[in-house]
């Protein structure tokens, strides 16, 4: 049984207007305990609309969302206990913070928990660890902190509520290389010293070769390709067709893997591409 | 949800009405509100009324969508009305009960006053579901441009009308995230009783008041990069022209007020004491 | 110079902080870019990149040092208007640079305000849709637009203006790849086309690797001034600036650090490709 799954999950926006868009169509997907997943898809494929399914924001227009083989919406209770066990962390998240000091911010959905203040307490000072804010910055507004760490807090204020699954929609988008890299790295940490569910949805081949092992790709309300990050790039040109592209070092492997020589295809990141050449002036004899 | 408000209510459609010059519109609006107030007689207000079924018919604007428009004023027409039944006078007593009396004359002018304030805002609205938002600002623009000359810069605010239609669906968007997003932390916005809910508003004004103040600060330096100086010497591209149909309108218009004055004279007040309703 | 469009001479520019003295934004800054131009200005977030372009058309002025615009300089308020026209700005947030609630009025916003001839404006307005692709657009409501088309109309909004440098101010930071690809194409455009001086400013690489020429930033400071391939011969000085490199500059430089030996430029795949396929063939 997945963690998280959704059966033939449907959705209309304005449904019985002459407005009425399909967000959604049939969309079947599962995700297990402790994996990155990736969400890849063009601006309106669906992806968010998705997102906002798995924490039960958004109510399907038919079939259902499963969380331990449970649907969420069978009762109420159980639609506010999914909200608090998938997190869900939208795009600019920073726009959404409102406290007067950061750790007031983080502290808010713990709160709105019901749990005990020392909980709390607990809470916001781990999930500040994870997203690297210090404590001395606790007292500082958050409308006085640089964007790159705006986005920080406010991620930290869902993770503080330590939900079983982590969704974070284009958590990169609009920061620096050293802002989208820290997103990047504080992630996979979170990942890997939690052991918890991370769905990241982002636009970015690159992002998604770094820490994803498992890649959904959204093409018109559908899910187009599921697979590891070695399945879904094989299918280059399918990507390209869709608006998506590989990564630019994948290109140059598939290059001169066409032309003859005993290069891996799978090549996803730089490291790869080092580790490869080294492989085969080295004389070694496996694929990396 | 939030996003089914449609400001302005503008019914789109391409008719004669709709095509109009947003002057004419306007300038024919006002005069029929004025002749319908101005009205004395069941006659003279026969009249206004098929003019104004006229203009929703050839505006092929639903009739049901504009009766449907009359909903919230019901409660006007009905307290109007009962207050004429309770306390004209005139005419052939018919019912009395307690210290009530209904006469004739009551019923008369409670019927009367019913059409008249439907009427009356039957063709308002039809002078906003006809005319897009934009174009009525163009329209009061550029009616209002001579008061430029008498020191009141009606630029400014059009230019405000202008950014607020521009910006409103850009923050009810806003308002839809922002909700969503603290929902997502937990966030209680359907229950809790009243001071609850009042508390549970700052999660969603104070960001939604940081971000539009941003938003000012940008279109600011957006629009001094555009050589905004206030609309000083500002000229139009789409400059407003009247067309036969404006022409045509408006001599239509004449007629109608010319229509209502003959009938008013002709027909008579029908009582005396109506006119002193008129004046309340 | 008469072929040169904008100048910065020793500028240092500091926004205010509430009171509190705040480190400049940009401090002296000598900078000229010549007429025709397509230059990139790089750097991360908080390195004064724009600042540049407020400062560009007279937005900010400088606390020393100035701004000639076609030798106009921006303290001169009586060459304001005429310098707004010369310099356009695009900003980040297609959003909140779109005035009107109909495509082709927005376009029409700057020449209305210059008080240009309606015949005149509509001419420009086409033209200036056509440019950027939005002519179909034209009667479209702006909110009911994606990104890309949204911020392909702004820049349509300066173009009408008809000015002779453009500077964007990280324009595609809020895009998704689609909407970037298209507006890189209107900047190229109209740099190649109308000729259009570009000063484009961004922290994507492989965006400012299309430009002839790049300017870095950091931390206030213009460090490093060149033609891409200039730029990205040096990566971990690029890496040390908290910006990225092409993925095959950083996949060059490894193998050159491991001392195995690889010549010449790596900006492109194909470059790229050359250059492993001779290591291989060796090796």
């Amino acid at each position: 049984m997945s963690l998280l799954q959704t059966e033939n999950l449907s959705y209309i926006y304005g449904e019985g207007t002459p407005f009425c868009v399909t967000a959604l169509d049939k969309v079947n997907i599962e995700i297990e305990k402790g994996e990155i997943v990736a969400v890849i898809g063009h601006t309106g494929s669906g992806k968010s609309t998705l997102m906002q399914q798995l924490n039960g924001l958004l109510k399907p227009t038919s079939g259902r969302v499963l969380i331990d083989g449970e649907d969420i919406r069978s009762s109420k209770a159980k639609t506010l206990e999914t909200r608090f066990r998938v997190g869900l962390c939208f795009q600019y998240p920073e726009y959404q913070l409102f406290e007067n000091t950061v750790y007031e911010d983080i502290a808010f959905g713990p709160k709105n928990m019901g749990l005990t203040e020392a909980e709390v307490d607990k809470r916001v000072r781990d999930a500040a660890k994870y997203v690297g804010i210090p404590e001395v910055a606790f007292k500082t507004h958050p409308f006085d902190l640089s964007g790159g760490e705006k986005r920080r807090v406010a991620i930290a204020g869902v993770i503080s509520m330590e939900p079983e699954v982590l969704i974070l929609d284009e958590p990169t988008s609009g920061l620096d290389p050293k802002g989208r890299e820290q997103i990047l790295s504080l992630i996979k940490n979170y990942r890997d010293r939690t052991g918890k569910t991370v769905v990241i949805v982002s636009h970015s081949m690159n992002d998604v070769a770094k820490i994803a092992s498992k890649v959904i790709v959204m093409y018109n309300s559908k899910v187009l390709m599921t697979g590891t990050v070695d399945e879904v790039f094989e299918q280059s040109e399918k990507l390209c067709e869709v608006g998506l592209s590989v990564p630019q070092i994948t290109e140059v492997f598939a290059k001169l893997h066409a032309m003859g020589y005993p290069v891996s295809e799978k090549v996803y990141t730089v490291e790869q591409a080092y580790l490869e050449i080294k492989r085969v002036l080295t004389g070694g004899d496996t694929y990396a | 949800m939030l996003k089914d408000i449609t400001i302005g209510q503008y019914f789109p459609l391409n008719s004669v009405i709709h095509r109009l010059d947003p002057r004419t519109k306007l300038l024919y609006t006002f005069v029929f509100i004025i002749t319908i107030v101005l009205t004395n007689n069941f006659v003279s207000l026969a009249l206004c009324i098929s003019v104004a079924l006229a203009v929703t018919f050839i505006s092929k604007v639903p009739l049901k969508t504009v009766i449907k428009g009359l909903k919230p004023i019901l409660f006007v027409i009905i307290i109007t009305s009962l207050l004429q039944i309770i306390y004209v006078k005139t005419g052939v007593p018919l019912i009395s009960f307690w210290k009530i009396k209904i006469t004739s004359g009551g019923l008369l002018e409670a019927v009367f006053l019913t059409f008249r304030i439907s009427f009356l805002i039957v063709m308002s609205t039809m002078l906003t579901y006809t005319t897009s938002p934009t174009s009525m600002t163009n329209g009061l623009d550029r009616t209002f441009a001579p008061l430029t000359k008498l020191g009141i810069d009606f630029n400014i605010v059009t230019m405000i009308m202008t950014i607020a239609l521009r910006f409103i669906p850009t923050l009810i968007d806003e308002v839809d995230k922002i909700i969503s997003a603290q929902k997502s932390r937990g966030a209680n916005f359907e229950s809790g009783n009243i001071f609850k809910r009042a508390k549970m508003l700052i999660p969603l004004f104070v960001p939604l008041l940081f971000n539009a103040t941003r938003r000012a600060y940008e279109l600011a330096y957006a629009m001094t990069c555009r050589c905004y100086n206030g609309g000083k010497g500002k000229t139009t591209m789409n400059t407003l022209k009247f067309k036969k149909g404006d022409w045509a309108a408006l001599l239509l218009t004449v007629a109608f007020v010319a229509g209502v004055i003959f009938l008013n004279i002709k027909f008579g007040e029908y009582n005396a004491q109506f006119t002193f309703n008129l004046a309340v | 110079m008469a072929d040169t469009i904008l100048k910065f001479e020793n500028v240092t520019f500091r926004y205010d902080g509430d009171g509190q003295p705040l480190p400049p934004a940009v401090e002296n800054l000598s900078l000229e870019i010549k007429k025709g131009e397509f230059v990139a200005v790089l750097g991360h977030n908080g390195s004064g990149k724009s600042t540049v372009a407020k400062l560009s058309n007279g937005l900010v002025i400088p606390e020393s040092g100035d701004v000639y615009v076609l030798g106009m300089n921006t303290k001169n308020e009586d060459d304001e208007l005429k310098i707004k026209q010369t310099v356009g700005v695009v900003f980040q947030n297609p959003d909140n640079q779109i005035v009107a609630t109909i495509v082709e009025e927005d376009v029409a916003f700057g020449p209305e305000n210059l008080g240009i001839e309606p015949a005149e404006i509509r001419r420009r307005v086409d033209e200036a849709l056509n440019v950027v692709g939005m002519y179909k657009y034209r009667l479209h409501e702006p909110h009911k637009l994606s990104g890309g088309q949204k911020q392909r109309v702004a820049i349509a909004g300066i173009i009408a203006m008809q000015p002779q440098c453009i500077v964007f101010d990280e324009p595609t930071a809020m895009l998704d790849p689609e909407g970037r690809r298209d507006v890189m194409n209107a900047m190229k455009r109209l740099n190649k086309e109308l000729g259009i001086t570009v000063v484009f400013i961004t922290h994507y690489m492989e965006e400012a690797c299309e430009a002839e020429r790049i300017i870095v930033m950091d931390d206030a400071h213009l460090v490093l001034d060149g033609t891409p391939r200039e730029i990205f011969s040096d990566v971990d000085f690029i890496r040390g600036l908290g910006l990225d490199v092409p993925q095959t500059c950083a996949l060059a430089q490894m193998l050159k650090n491991d001392g195995i030996e690889i010549s010449g430029d790596h900006l492109s795949v194909d470059e790229l490709v050359a250059s492993l396929a001779k290591i291989l063939d060796r090796g």
